[in-house]
């Protein structure tokens, strides 16, 4: 999962960001640089998180941006991003707190679909993430599937 | 047990409710409970969700069920197989 994500360039590290939702706008930037989606997306993952609240941390340290397939969404495709400080998505509950982000768009439900079972069982593996809470360059974001 | 009637939830349908449902099929083969899983997005599953018997879903959507039938579990870690099967063992299989 790291390997393909490195090598297509869907990834970032940043310290820390004082709101999340600019926590999911720069998860979000490299698939807009690279024209996977449009600004739409992002704005669409923020106003489902706010209207529903913060689903999209699926566990402790690790959020998932996603939306709607179809809308502001050309390819399907993963992206990467890490921050050394946790993002806080709800004042009153630590366990919302995220560092690692996942970002999912979707166009092909097949690709999709082994997108995600590659995440939930790469992400399932606590020792794995030990390792990516770690990671500061993408050369270690290589080793850590070694 | 008859099978079991399952929706898994999530805001947008398309990522934390497919993975619910990826790893529901796992813990429910493990307890030998016979599921049959559909995933959607909260809307959707609570306007269904009388024809399921359980909706499983983040914890921070549970609210959204308020008023359902069926029985709404909600899950704190979506990647987490022993909390999603001891759930199904406390809320399911030892209620039958």
């Amino acid at each position: 999962m790291f390997k393909e994500l490195v090598e297509k360039k869907r990834y970032s590290f940043h310290e820390g960001f004082n709101d999340w939702r600019d926590a999911v706008r720069a998860a979000c930037q490299p698939l807009l640089d690279d024209g996977t989606i449009t600004p739409i997306y992002p704005d669409e993952i923020i106003k489902k998180v706010e209207e529903l609240g913060p689903y999209i941390v699926i566990a402790p340290n690790i959020c998932i941006p996603h939306a709607q397939e179809g809308v502001g969404v050309n390819d399907t495709a993963m992206c990467f991003m890490k921050t050394e400080k946790p993002v806080h998505f709800d004042p009153n509950d630590p366990e919302k707190d995220a560092r690692i982000f996942v970002v999912l768009a979707s166009t092909n439900n097949n690709i999709h679909l082994e997108n995600l079972s590659a995440l939930s069982e790469t992400l399932s593996d606590e020792a794995i993430v030990a390792k990516v809470l770690e990671a500061k360059t993408p050369e270690d974001l290589l080793k850590v599937e070694e | 047990m008859a099978k079991l009637k399952v929706i898994a939830a999530c805001g947008s349908g398309m990522g934390s409710s497919q993975i619910i449902k990826m790893k529901l099929e796992k813990a429910f083969k493990k307890l030998n409970v016979d599921a049959e899983i559909y995933h959607t997005n909260v809307g959707d599953a609570k306007s269904q969700a009388n024809n399921y018997d359980v909706v499983f879903c983040s914890e921070s959507l549970v609210g959204t069920f308020t008023g359902v039938k069926a029985t709404v579990i909600g899950l704190k870690n979506l990647l987490s197989e022993k909390e999603m099967t001891e759930k199904i063992q406390e809320k399911i299989i030892d209620k039958k």
